[in-house]
């Protein structure tokens, strides 16, 4: 019964973070913006499904697996974040890496 | 109906905003949102797996994982250089 409600839970605040950062993609108007909203559900959300797997899962080699595709979505979601950044800075800037020390921009 | 086929489909939900920006975004936010579908396709095929019982099923999200990093690096080389 408690593990049940863990299970619940967990799944509920994955499907929270997951929905809520692809509305945050749709909204925000830069890229440099909408990248920040891959990482939650490729950290929070992973985590939270892996871990209600655990719990309800009875063949552990399936969780193994689970957990191997949380590991790639979380440490490869850097990776491509950055090369995604640096094709926009690219695309915008013509150069790689930046002549100058970049500035933060604060509106 | 269990609890994962449930988390399952109202994790489905959020390709809607994904679509949305696919469609109507530059290149780079096109990519963005292609990433996260990747990110977001790959969870819903485990929550899948576990509703079925499929152990099958998790070898279709690691390589689901695996094949969208892949991609966004491609894409992400592909934006940089030559388009």
């Amino acid at each position: 019964m408690i593990g049940q409600i863990a299970i619940d839970v967990l799944l509920g605040i994955a499907v929270l973070v997951t929905v809520l950062s692809a509305v945050g993609i749709a909204v925000m108007r830069d890229p440099y913006q909408k990248l920040h909203f891959i990482a939650p559900p490729a950290s929070i959300a992973a985590i939270c499904v892996v871990a209600a797997l655990f719990i309800g899962e009875k063949q552990k080699q399936a969780a193994g697996k689970a957990v191997l595709v949380a590991f790639l979505l979380y440490f490869m979601n850097a990776v491509i974040t950055h090369a995604t950044a640096r094709a926009h800075y690219v695309r915008e800037k013509g150069t790689w890496p930046p002549k100058e020390p970049l500035e933060v921009v604060r509106e | 109906m269990n609890a994962w086929l449930v988390a399952a489909a109202g994790m489905s939900l959020s390709f809607i905003p994904c679509a949305f920006v696919c469609l109507r975004g530059g290149p780079v936010d096109r990519l963005v949102g292609l990433e996260m579908t990747a990110v977001c396709n790959s969870l819903v095929l485990l929550l899948l797996a576990e509703a079925f019982e499929r152990t099958l099923f998790y070898d279709v999200a690691l390589t689901l994982s695996l094949l969208g990093f892949g991609g966004g690096l491609v894409f992400a080389r592909f934006l940089e250089r030559w388009l």
